[in-house]
């Protein structure tokens, strides 16, 4: 703890590092609430994986075609965009069948990455990291455009916060009055592509939907409103990748790995704590 | 057509994707101030028939007209209450939130609910008997007051016509007598259709009772006897048809 610390000072990398885990949490935590909500941690995790193709092609043009300012980000929010639209498409036009489309579009884009990723020259050992995060290769340029991702996410939300509830607790009866329905349930896979870009940075695409869904998970145990849960998702979201940092620096362990695991731990920690509480608290409420 | 048609169904057939007919050449005309039930065998149409009237679905031929225009205009007067049971029983909201949802509209607007809408959420509540629980998590409700939660939400558009699928599904029999105890004070005000599996309780308070299994049949409360449900759930009642109906002027027959 006190060598992170120590290292944090004089360490900019690491300062990124824990910008960049705060400010993800920040989106995690309002659009988590959302996907644990509406129940579409299934497509949450179809756009992250569909994410490798557009790093990996990125990638890909920028070195074979000598673009330095075609950054894999770049790529990565351009496939979550197109992946969040087609599969939003898809699930209000066919209602059967969508669970296929989902699966196909999750295994095709991360197929498309490895290809790209594959045929790409030189040093291509960040595979690995786009899989499983590296926090601490998040850069300068990364971070602004992790901010100004963030600001779009939180304006959306507080603008569309009323419709957006609405169309989760009801969206047919949201449909009798009038409401573009069919919007807000793009938008808000739209959210969900982007957070989910954010996040990849920080924990990788294969455990972007433990972060997403975990700290909403623990929180809905404790709190009865949509918007005390988000607040608190991000408050853990936050612990949950400073303290992975953290534990993971010494010992040089993977950081979004330990993260996930804090996260996982706690969750099982908090349904075993409720399991044991609730007898007592229901005869608290009746008295 | 006359200002007083509150709903009107004119040839109208209606058949989902894979080609099942489940409506057929309904003719049907209410009148305001209707207090309407409409019964019939599962898959019989029931839940078809109020989804027309407030355009979810639209007819595969023939017209449907709402309070005098198309459903999808006149939407914003209709006040739609579904079953409870459909819903995410632990979603995080408060009933005043769910409640106030009801405000909502195709107008988009942003910010904090006015405090007109509040003061309307408030007395909403009142009317149907929860204004000690607007503060409670929906979650908590019993399934009884989850309904007069979602009727409080529907009357948040002043409805002219209120339409409740099941509202009593699983309320017990003295809840039910309540809950028909308040639509009858409240149809004092609007129109009310209602979608029902309960034929023997229904015919107490409602005004007629509409029969719905792929073609209508509209009865009067009184002459709903054993015959005429045993048609409607036993047998094959293609050809039979009443134009009977029983409102407060006695027996019309409107087509005949």
């Amino acid at each position: 703890m006190s060598a992170f610390l120590k290292d944090l000072v004089e360490l900019p990398f690491l300062q990124n590092a824990v910008l960049a885990g705060i400010l993800c949490s920040i989106a995690s935590g309002i659009v988590g609430t959302y996907v644990v909500l509406r129940r579409i941690t299934y497509i949450a995790a179809a756009i992250s994986h569909c994410i490798l193709g557009g790093l990996g092609a990125a990638r890909y043009f920028a070195v074979v075609y000598e673009l330095p300012w075609l950054r894999p980000i770049y790529g990565a929010i351009i496939t979550a965009l197109a992946a969040a639209l087609t599969i939003g498409i898809i699930s209000l036009k066919a209602k059967e069948r969508e669970d296929t489309v989902i699966s196909a579009l999750w295994a095709v884009g991360m197929a498309v990455g490895v290809l790209f990723i594959f045929k790409t020259p030189g040093y291509n050992e960040d595979l690995m990291s786009y899989l499983f995060g590296n926090i601490l290769m998040v850069s300068r340029e990364d971070l602004l455009l992790i901010g100004i991702l963030d600001i779009i996410v939180i304006i959306l939300t507080l603008v569309f916060y009323n419709q957006t509830m609405a169309v989760c607790f009801d969206e047919e009866f949201a449909r009798t009055r009038g409401m573009a329905v069919e919007f807000y349930y793009l938008l808000l896979l739209c959210l969900t592509a982007m957070t989910v870009v954010l996040t990849v940075s920080v924990v990788g695409i294969i455990m972007v939907i433990a972060l997403l869904s975990l700290p909403v998970a623990i929180a809905s145990r404790f709190f009865d409103r949509v918007w005390k849960i988000m607040a608190a998702s991000i408050g853990l979201g936050v612990f949950f990748t400073l303290a992975g940092l953290v534990i993971s620096y010494t010992p040089n362990l993977p950081s979004g790995a330990v993260t996930i695991v804090l996260a996982g731990l706690t969750y099982l920690a908090t349904l075993f704590m409720s399991t044991m509480k609730k007898p007592i608290s229901k005869n608290a409420e009746q008295q | 057509m006359s200002s007083d048609s509150l709903v009107k169904f004119t040839n109208v057939s209606f058949a989902y994707e894979d080609g099942m007919n489940i409506l057929e050449n309904i003719n049907l005309e209410i009148e305001k101030g209707e207090f309407a039930c409409i019964v019939g065998p599962n898959g019989g149409g029931k839940t078809t028939l109020l989804k027309l009237m407030l355009g979810l679905l639209k007819p595969t031929s023939g017209t449907v007209e709402v309070l005098g225009g198309r459903p999808v205009d006149r939407r914003a007067h209709i006040g739609y209450v579904p079953q409870f049971s459909r819903f995410d029983a632990s979603f995080p909201v408060s009933v005043l939130d769910v409640v106030l949802m009801g405000c909502l509209q195709r107008r988009f607007f942003w910010g904090r609910y006015s405090p007109d809408q509040l003061a309307m959420a408030q007395q909403s509540l009142a009317d149907v008997g929860l204004k000690d629980q607007a503060l409670s998590g929906f979650a908590e409700l019993s399934g009884g007051q989850k309904q007069r939660a979602l009727i409080a939400r529907a009357l948040m558009s002043k409805p002219e016509l209120l339409l409740l699928d099941e509202p009593t599904a699983s309320v017990d029999v003295h809840g039910t007598e309540q809950f028909y105890r308040m639509f009858s004070e409240m149809n004092e005000r609007f129109s009310i259709m209602m979608v029902s599996h309960d034929i023997g309780f229904v015919s107490t308070r409602v005004k007629s009772v509409i029969c719905v299994r792929k073609n209508l049949q509209i009865h009067p409360v009184t002459e709903l006897t054993g015959e005429a449900l045993q048609k409607m759930y036993g047998l094959d009642v293609h050809m039979i048809r009443h134009d009977h109906r029983c409102t407060e002027k006695g027996h019309v027959c409107p087509h005949s």
